[in-house]
């Protein structure tokens, strides 16, 4: 075949390969790479294989592992085939181990070191520890192993977990010992980088009757690069001891071009109580699950996640809720706000099991839509194995804002943006107002309103009167 | 009480009746290209015909068995008879029914239902329409109402226009097996501005040990046209399991208007896996209501696709799921016009270990705006034995939807069933009470007469947990 030059025709621009939406473009984690990171870091014996048998996992393991959600996946915005986390971190804290106004303790861990480590003296006295992981390991191995070894808590068959079990750099460990309380909150920051691998573990471990509040902070540490994937892939484990009281918020802020993927657990002993508020703002593709395991007789769980997309972010999020113990409560509320071409896909699974007599749940998942090209998709489920239960319900609703609510605002001065803005953050509010603290909450409310002006900045809304 | 229970074992055992027939033609046991070929040689098919059955019998053999849903493990494709004609001509009336196969269908009651207010009548007794009547102002108003073979001979050209359109045979696997060998079902065809002023009603049945079933039923209602379809099932009762894999398709033009009801009631050792799908052109309106009582495992979700602007869909689904039974229902609404509305209902009961699941789908693709739609499912477990799953997916694609979606599950309370029993009603009593009560959505929407059929079947359900 002979080419013909046509002067109409300009190069097409380089487009990525096409990729299936299951594909995990994840290239570092081999057996050389777990090696080199054991070898780097001295590890024990133990860890080693527990890491390699994570590889063999992760290498066997579907992306998801749940049939019910497979045509709900979508990885192609992951491009994180040039991600690779560092080997050797820095352990020693470059901060000055100075406590923020109003803090209990605070870690800050950034990709390539631990970047603060801070702990109230009371706290400390009590018994109290905040820490890396790597600290752990050495200092206390017979604990270490007891979150780690075996894959600790975290579902076999999620295969994100499994990466963060095989290749973790970095990691954090709260230990809360029985009947102490913690009145101020912990802080748990990780930055990482534009560009950057970070793979992490968290360890939340309340002994019987302790409390504790925690705050999570997830950001992006440096300027943002256009195009550049950093990729977050990490664990949180919460067990909760008999009585254990645990509010926790999680903020996630990372840049517009990451890539997180997290896998949370939280095993929840009698009579606990855990109440967790997840805030999904940053990175182009989430992929969260959530696993609640009720397995204490009278332990609750409230749990509340908001998503707010724009651009073509992606918030992909899994929630399940076991009831294993008697008279146990699952409240579970998560509301999203979509513009431009975001997506968010909220799937969740409350399985009352045979042992769960007098079971209470419920899972609500609501979407509002503010653009022709958004989509929401809720799959809320439910498996039931008992019925003698107080309550096991869910309801979902997808809607766009409400005309009547802005012409009531409208008609009494407010300008047709604005009136949106409150009506959006009106939405989301009987979310916000369930983060269990209040820093967190103005923290949120704040971010809530940044991204609004972000999403109005990036492109139209959808309705007649966004164009006034 | 010990009398009135009795008499509902007797019901059932009237039900539950296996005739010997000689069968005269049938099919060698299991699937080759022969004996698709077969089937559509005895049938002497135009060849558009035939190339569609190997095209979907090449597709039944490519695609893999479902990977969700119900245990399919144990059906085999080797052992079943894919064609078997009870007669050797299709009967005009009554009169010409051969004994036996009549006798059977007095047992169900057909004649006097065609009596008091049946339009006509397709019964299926294995895999070919046997009986056929159509009322005589029924052919003279233009609607068509004959079994599937005999429409392709008669009316070659609205049933090729039609005909695989809504479900085509690569939908899913057992489409592309149904669509290899099917037989029998019924041909509907109403004209442009005709209400069809009494439902349009045909029995099936399964007889015969290992015999598949695969009816085949297509549903076009013209522009401004009204139709209701009632399908009822029965079915005799045999140690092995035997398969059914229907396929339904439903056009309905602009301005018309559909109703297809469905109680089903196979015996409990059948596999029950129907593809049923509807267009719905503009303005039209599409019902399915579907009631599932019997079966081993029923994999079943009638589905509408919204096509035209301003069309509307309803789902009732209502499941009963006792010892050994999965009931894996639910439905889909899929809006791809503006303005269109859905609505899903679906009620579950399952108990003596049975299981009930909703599996639903409501989505609404880009460019249909205006959209209303609201999904609620309730399911009632009787006993600790038994499950209840509900897995919705709902992919909303446009800013100005509004949809709503509940499902609660809960237990007969001991407090609705205290109360009745100091009306003087007994246990059991009260908790069939309750349960029709709880299904009452769906019988409401029934005829009368079905609505009595239908508490009936449910009496027959709930008769093991009762007892």
């Amino acid at each position: 075949m002979t080419e013909v030059a046509d002067p109409s025709s300009r190069p097409r621009p380089a487009r990525a390969p096409r990729r299936s939406p299951t594909e995990l473009a994840v290239t570092f984690l081999d057996r050389p790479f777990v090696e080199a990171l054991v070898a780097e870091r001295g590890e024990p014996g133990w860890l080693r294989d527990d890491r390699l048998a994570a590889l063999t996992a992760f290498e066997s393991l579907e992306v998801e592992s749940n049939r019910l959600y497979t045509p709900y996946l979508d990885l192609r915005a992951a491009r994180i085939e040039d991600a690779a986390p560092y080997t050797a971190v820095a352990v020693t804290p470059t901060g000055t181990g100075d406590l923020p106004a109003g803090v209990a303790a605070l870690v800050e861990i950034r990709e390539d070191g631990v970047a603060a480590v801070a702990l109230d003296e009371a706290a400390r006295a009590a018994g109290v520890r905040v820490l890396p992981l790597a600290a752990l390991v050495r200092t206390d191995e017979v604990f270490a192993r007891s979150l780690l070894d075996g894959g600790s808590i975290l579902p076999a068959d999620e295969k994100l977990a499994q990466l963060s079990r095989a290749a973790w750099s970095q990691g954090i460990v709260v230990h809360i010992p029985a009947n102490v309380r913690v009145e101020r909150p912990i802080v748990l920051r990780w930055a990482v980088g534009a560009a950057r691998t970070l793979v992490g573990r968290t360890f939340i471990v309340l002994d019987d009757g302790a409390q504790a509040s925690v705050v999570e902070e997830l950001v992006q540490s440096d300027e943002v690069v256009a195009g550049a994937y950093g990729l977050l892939s990490a664990t949180t484990e919460i067990r909760l001891g008999a009585n254990a009281r645990l509010a926790m918020a999680s903020l996630q802020e990372l840049g517009p071009d990451h890539v997180a993927f997290q896998q949370r657990l939280a095993r929840i002993g009698e009579g606990a109580d855990l109440r967790w508020a997840l805030a999904q703002l940053g990175a182009r593709l989430v992929r969260s699950r959530v696993d609640n395991v009720l397995a204490g007789d009278r332990s609750t769980v409230e749990q509340v996640e908001i998503v707010f997309g724009i651009g073509d972010q992606l918030h992909d999020l899994t929630s399940y809720t076991r009831h294993q113990g008697r008279d146990t409560t699952g409240q579970l509320l998560a509301k999203g706000v979509l513009m431009d071409n975001a997506r968010s896909y909220m799937k969740g699974l409350i399985s009352i099991e045979k042992t769960a007599i007098g079971t209470d749940s419920y899972l609500g998942e609501f979407g509002m839509n503010l653009s022709k090209h958004s989509r929401a998709v809720a799959i809320p489920s439910l498996e039931i194995d008992q019925p003698d239960c107080r309550r096991a319900m869910h309801s979902s609703s997808v809607g766009p804002i409400d005309e009547s609510q802005l012409f009531y605002l409208e008609s009494r001065g407010i300008a047709p943006d604005e009136a949106r803005k409150f009506i959006v953050l009106g939405f989301l509010e009987p979310v916000v107002a369930r983060v269990p603290l209040e820093d967190a909450q103005d923290r949120l409310r704040e971010a809530l309103e940044a991204k609004w002006a972000a999403g109005i900045g990036i492109g139209t809304i959808g309705g007649g009167s966004a164009a006034a | 009480m010990t009398s009135t229970r009795d008499l509902v074992r007797d019901e059932r055992d009237q039900f539950a009746f296996h005739d010997d027939i000689v069968y005269l033609k049938e099919t060698k046991r299991g699937l080759t290209r022969d004996t698709v070929e077969e089937i559509s040689r005895f049938k002497n098919e135009p060849e558009w015909m035939l190339e569609f059955r190997l095209r979907a019998y090449d597709h039944f053999l490519k695609r893999k068995m479902p990977s969700w849903g119900g245990r399919l493990d144990d059906i085999d494709f080797d052992k079943i008879v894919y064609y078997r004609k009870p007669s050797e001509r299709e009967e005009k009336s009554w009169d010409d029914v051969p004994e036996q196969i009549k006798a059977t269908f007095e047992k169900l009651g057909i004649p006097e239902a065609e009596r008091k207010f049946l339009a006509g009548v397709g019964a299926q007794y294995d895999s070919e329409v046997v009986y056929h009547s159509v009322r005589e102002e029924l052919t003279k108003i233009g609607v068509v109402f004959m079994g599937t073979d005999q429409a392709l001979k008669e009316y070659p050209e609205i049933f090729r226009q039609h005909f695989g359109t809504v479900v085509p045979p690569e939908d899913n696997k057992f489409a592309a097996l149904n669509s290899a060998v099917w037989s029998g079902g019924s041909f509907v065809y109403v004209p442009k501005g005709v209400e069809v002023p009494l439902p349009l009603q045909a029995y099936f049945r399964i007889n015969g040990e290992n015999t598949g079933q695969f009816e085949r039923t297509l549903i076009v209602v013209d522009e401004g046209a009204k139709v209701h379809y009632i399908e009822g099932c029965t079915a005799p009762i045999y140690a092995t399991d035997s398969l059914h894999a229907a396929v339904v398709e439903v056009v309905a033009l602009p301005g018309s208007k559909v109703r297809y009801t469905t109680i089903q009631n196979w015996s409990n050792d059948v596999y029950n896996l129907v593809t049923k799908r509807a267009h719905a052109h503009a303005r039209s309106t599409v019902e399915w209501v579907d009631a599932n009582t019997g079966s081993r495992l029923t994999m079943k979700y009638p589905a509408i696709y919204l096509r035209g602007e301003g069309a509307t869909a309803e789902v009732i689904s209502v499941a009963v799921a006792g010892k050994g039974q999965h009931q894996d229902t639910g439905a889909k609404a899929v809006h791809l016009a503006p303005n269109t509305t859905s609505r899903i209902v679906s009620k579950s009961v399952s108990k003596d270990g049975g299981r009930a699941t909703y599996r639903g789908q409501l989505k609404v693709a880009p460019g249909a705006t205006g959209v209303t739609a609201s999904v609620r499912c309730d399911a009632l477990m009787l006993d600790d034995q038994s499950r209840s799953d509900t897995y919705p997916y709902i992919d909303i694609q446009e800013d100005d939807t509004t949809m709503t979606h509940e499902a609660t599950v809960g237990k007969v309370s001991a407090e609705q069933v205290f109360y009745l029993m100091a009306r003087g009603l007994t246990e059991n009593e009260a908790t069939n009470l309750i349960v029709q009560g709880f299904l009452e959505v769906f019988t409401k929407e029934l005829p009368m007469e079905y609505a009595i059929e239908f508490n009936r079947l449910v009496k027959l359900e709930m008769e093991g947990s009762l007892g």
